[in-house]
């Protein structure tokens, strides 16, 4: 038996659960591509409106598709819809 | 009978007398009562279409030479009339110029009609309101583009899929005989093993694997190329990267010594030393090169202190070392491991980062971004090198020098912080006490007593002059002296 636990590394009473790291600074630190891409996309989408530019409305859905693109899953949905739009 | 004779014959005596009249017209023509009814409209027929024909003054005289000519020009009209009449016989009527009269002529009134008017410019039909295939060249490429980027999202992130499970099934049954928990993602209420990898991104996948002796848990991060965004794909066709497996052991702390030690590409401790706070703190010497202990080239060691590079370098770390050169991107052993240094606006942090001993290693998977799941069995070798070192950390102590400078070394960063901040904190302290007397003072204000008001105010004045008063039912005539000494 002690043989056995010795061999064994396994503890099951000293299991600890995961914790998420804090994500208040970690999301910027990590990557600002989603974040820089869907400001990007909506300034073109407004100067696309505005001006009756066609190929900034064209680059402002590329900049939203590449931000849902790189974007980090705890985000909304919701958030990536209308950014669609 | 008499009668009926007579009638006759006076009947036929009228009739002699009416057919001479008729010679009589017969014969002139060109009685002056005629003249304008009878040739006026052949009058201005001759005038336009016998162009070349002397113009005639029309006189009774040369009737009979003009009605011929007139003939002969009708004539050669008339049989193109006599052609085109069967198709067309009352159109022409009612025009005042027959079309078919000018059929010789249409070279003539449209060359003097072409003089007369502006040339005809043939203006092409806009663009826009054209409905072919070549107005919208501009929307067929874009959307060509964006059904390209879509496809390549779904590619990618199928693929990376599939390398992030063909690294766990290679790796299930190592950890599992290590740890108890296998698997979590924090949201159940037991801990049980969910036996797969959590997604936190298209390309990032987490594993905790918790139930050790020696660690509190082990966090294996799979940080995949962005192989679903297309500019990223062609980034890297420029700049080829690998996919990276980092693994972050967190000791528990009776289970390892006190010291900073990493090794691994000269050029990652370079980066290292300058984005980790415990490294730039403790080790503050270049990355030394690691052929006394047999490492390869490639690979460069920092370290705290020279007994503690020989600790770790022992036979069986080396091997490892040596034979997984290529895909070892860094190994980091701290007992003052904060995470990267912190740029705050304000200057240096008040409070000095909360440390924890910890083992990290950044693995690269080999195939330079061309992955394949079968590349990740290559893989399992350095799992069997983490084990060892967790292992390998829990035995290894220092000696009673090594201890003596290790602590030596964390009061005088430690001490060094103090001085940095003392400024700030000196500040910070004085801030805290006027937030303190604002309040007070406030207070003050605020109570409506005013011989409560006059009591706290000189309260308020003892305790900052340092004096002490006791006040038992003093009158107020004493307090207002009292106050006007020590405030003025």
């Amino acid at each position: 038996m002690s043989t056995n636990n010795m061999s064994d590394p396994r503890r099951p009473n000293k299991v600890l659960r995961y914790k998420p790291p804090p994500s208040e600074c970690n999301p910027a630190l990590d990557d600002p591509t989603p974040d820089y891409m869907n400001l990007l996309g909506m300034i073109f989408s407004m100067c696309g409106l505005m001006l009756k530019l066609k190929w900034c409305a064209w680059v402002a859905v590329y900049c939203s598709f590449i931000s849902f693109a790189n974007s980090r899953s705890s985000e909304d949905t919701k958030q990536m819809m209308s950014s669609f739009m | 009978m008499k009668a009926f004779h007579t009638f006759c014959v006076v009947l036929l005596v009228f009739g002699s007398v009416s057919e001479a009249k008729f010679d009589d017209f017969e014969d002139e023509e060109d009685i002056v009562e005629y003249d304008d009814n009878d040739f006026a409209e052949f009058e201005d027929v001759m005038e336009d279409s016998v162009t070349e024909s002397p113009q005639r003054v029309i006189t009774t005289e040369d009737d009979e030479d003009e009605t011929t000519v007139e003939l002969e020009g009708q004539d050669e009209n008339q049989e193109g009339d006599f052609e085109d009449a069967d198709t067309q016989e009352g159109d022409t009527e009612s025009e005042p110029y027959d079309d078919e009269e000018f059929e010789g002529y249409e070279d003539k009134p449209d060359a003097s009609s072409s003089k007369n008017k502006d040339p005809i410019t043939i203006v092409d039909v806009p663009a826009h309101l054209q409905n072919s295939w070549e107005s919208y060249y501009l929307e067929i490429l874009m959307v060509t583009g964006l059904l390209a980027y879509i496809m390549n999202y779904i590619i990618g992130k199928n693929k990376n899929s599939r390398l992030a499970q063909a690294w766990f099934n290679t790796h299930r049954e190592l950890l599992e005989s290590n740890f108890t928990l296998v698997g979590d993602d924090g949201t159940n209420k037991e801990a049980t093993s969910t036996g797969k990898l959590n997604q936190e991104n298209e390309h990032i996948y987490n594993l905790w694997c918790s139930g050790r002796v020696c660690c509190e848990g082990m966090l294996i991060q799979l940080r995949f190329l962005k192989r679903q965004d297309l500019l990223n794909v062609l980034a890297r066709m420029m700049r080829p990267v690998s996919d990276q497996v980092q693994i972050k052991v967190t000791m528990n702390d009776e289970d390892m010594d006190t010291y900073v030690f990493a090794v691994g590409t000269r050029k990652a401790l370079v980066r290292l030393q300058k984005e980790m706070q415990d490294l730039s703190e403790f080790c503050s010497d270049k990355p030394k090169s690691g052929a006394k202990y047999g490492l390869p080239d490639s690979l460069a060691i920092l370290s705290e202190m020279g007994e503690v590079t020989d600790g770790m370098m022992d036979t069986k770390m080396v091997h490892f070392l040596t034979h997984y050169a290529d895909k070892i991107e860094s190994v980091h052993f701290s007992d003052q491991f904060s995470g990267p240094k912190i740029m705050q606006e304000e200057g240096q942090p008040l409070k000095l980062p909360d440390t924890k001993r910890t083992l990290l290693f950044t693995f690269n998977v080999p195939g330079s971004g061309n992955t394949y799941p079968k590349d990740m069995e290559a893989l399992l070798p350095l799992m069997n090198m983490v084990i060892y070192s967790i292992d390998k950390a829990k035995k290894f102590r220092l000696n009673r020098e090594g201890k003596q400078k290790a602590d030596k070394n964390r009061a005088r960063v430690e001490e060094n912080f103090l001085k940095l901040t003392h400024v700030q904190r000196q500040e910070a302290a004085q801030s805290r006490r006027e937030e303190k007397k604002r309040a007070e003072k406030e207070r003050i204000m605020n109570e409506e007593d005013p011989e409560k008001q006059r009591r706290l105010e000189v309260r308020q004045t003892c305790l900052i002059t340092g004096v002490k008063l006791q006040f038992v039912r003093m009158p107020a005539c004493v307090l207002l002296v009292v106050k006007v000494i020590f405030v003025g």
